[in-house]
């Protein structure tokens, strides 16, 4: 079924289904829902402005994860520029957060582990942000970030080898 | 021999094709160190899965943006229908054809009067007439005869009068002797 990402019809169809996983992709990157939830809008808008054909619903949903993790990522990078440049008037910027509030046992595990996949190095945190948030499978994550399926498994094999080494050593 | 941790992660994400996964089943059922290491990898995929917005906001941002395509991007269409209904409903019984005859008597008024002249001198004839007959021919014709109606000795009369010095000096192509 082709997709023409201009055509209100088609638009509604992928976006009910991929808004979810971009959400979620993004949420993860860049940790800010509200952030999250503009470059989603943003992501929708070039797809629709650009008018694009796509040959089935699999090609728009990879292309909207593509473009929704390239804007994250510059995000995040931005964002981590202006942190270093704070970090270097005011050193601690983690013991701030964990005094803030008494968080529940719950938000606490989300907490760690949603600092756990911060710490992997990009090309393993964004495979296995797709792999855990979206439906993709090994094929499609590798169709979305152009690179070999072999590669993707490999990845996401390294990327959970790594988080379970952090947490550990958090718990300890 | 054990599952190795790389086999372990396919066969957890489903991507193990037929012969293999068979195989780990089967390893699986009887080796609880393999067990106990697929439930890890289970747990830290579900932990992961569950730090994540619940569905309930993720859905009321997913509406909150559809609403901003909405009103930016699926309206334009809308609005211009909306536009051309109006104008067919309202304005085709009333002012459309009584704009229509008013062109047509507008063009027609260019036929009838404009282009043709000698329509318009039939039409009009008692306006366009008096004016050249009486007003214009008496103006040029005061102009054209008034050096040839007044005799040398007025002439000389008035410029005299004015102030000019004047000597008049005939001039003939034959001798006056002849006449």
């Amino acid at each position: 079924m082709k997709i023409q990402s201009n055509d209100e019809r088609d638009f509604r169809e992928v976006y009910e289904q991929v808004f979810p996983m971009i959400f979620k992709v993004s949420n993860n990157i860049v940790r800010n829902p509200d952030r999250a939830e503009e470059l989603c809008q943003e992501a929708f808008t070039r797809f629709y402005d650009q008018g694009k054909t796509f040959p089935s619903l699999n090609d728009a949903k990879y292309w909207l994860i593509r473009v929704t993790k390239n804007l994250s990522i510059n995000v995040v990078k931005r964002k981590g520029r202006e942190l270093k440049m704070i970090e270097k008037v005011k050193k601690e910027p983690k013991a701030k957060i964990k005094t803030g509030e008494d968080l529940m046992v719950e938000d606490q595990i989300c907490k760690e582990v949603r600092d756990a996949i911060a710490q992997l190095p990009e090309k393993f945190r964004v495979v296995i942000t797709l792999k855990t948030y979206t439906d993709l499978d090994y094929k499609g994550i590798g169709a979305t970030l152009n690179i070999s399926e072999s590669n993707v498994k490999v990845r996401v094999f390294r990327a959970r080898k790594m988080l379970e080494k952090i947490l550990n050593e958090d718990q300890e | 021999m054990c599952l190795d941790d790389a086999l372990l992660n396919s066969y957890l994400d489903g991507e193990l094709l037929e012969p293999w996964k068979t195989q780990v089943e089967e390893h699986l059922s009887y080796c609880n160190g393999c067990q106990m290491r697929l439930e890890q990898l289970k747990d830290l995929d579900d932990k992961m899965k569950s730090t994540t917005i619940s569905d309930d906001e993720i859905e009321s941002r997913a509406d909150r943006v559809m609403t901003f395509f909405e009103k930016n991007r699926f309206d334009k269409p809308k609005k211009q229908n909306i536009f051309r209904r109006k104008i067919q409903v309202n304005l085709i019984p009333a002012l459309i054809t009584s704009a229509a005859a008013f062109v047509v008597v507008f063009i027609g008024s260019f036929v009838l009067f404009g282009t043709n002249n000698q329509q318009t001198s039939e039409i009009l004839p008692e306006v366009n007439l008096p004016i050249e007959a009486s007003q214009v021919q008496q103006v040029s014709s005061e102009k054209k005869s008034s050096l040839d109606d007044f005799s040398l000795s007025q002439i000389i009369h008035y410029l005299d009068s004015q102030g000019y010095a004047v000597t008049l000096e005939v001039k003939t192509v034959n001798p006056l002797e002849d006449n």
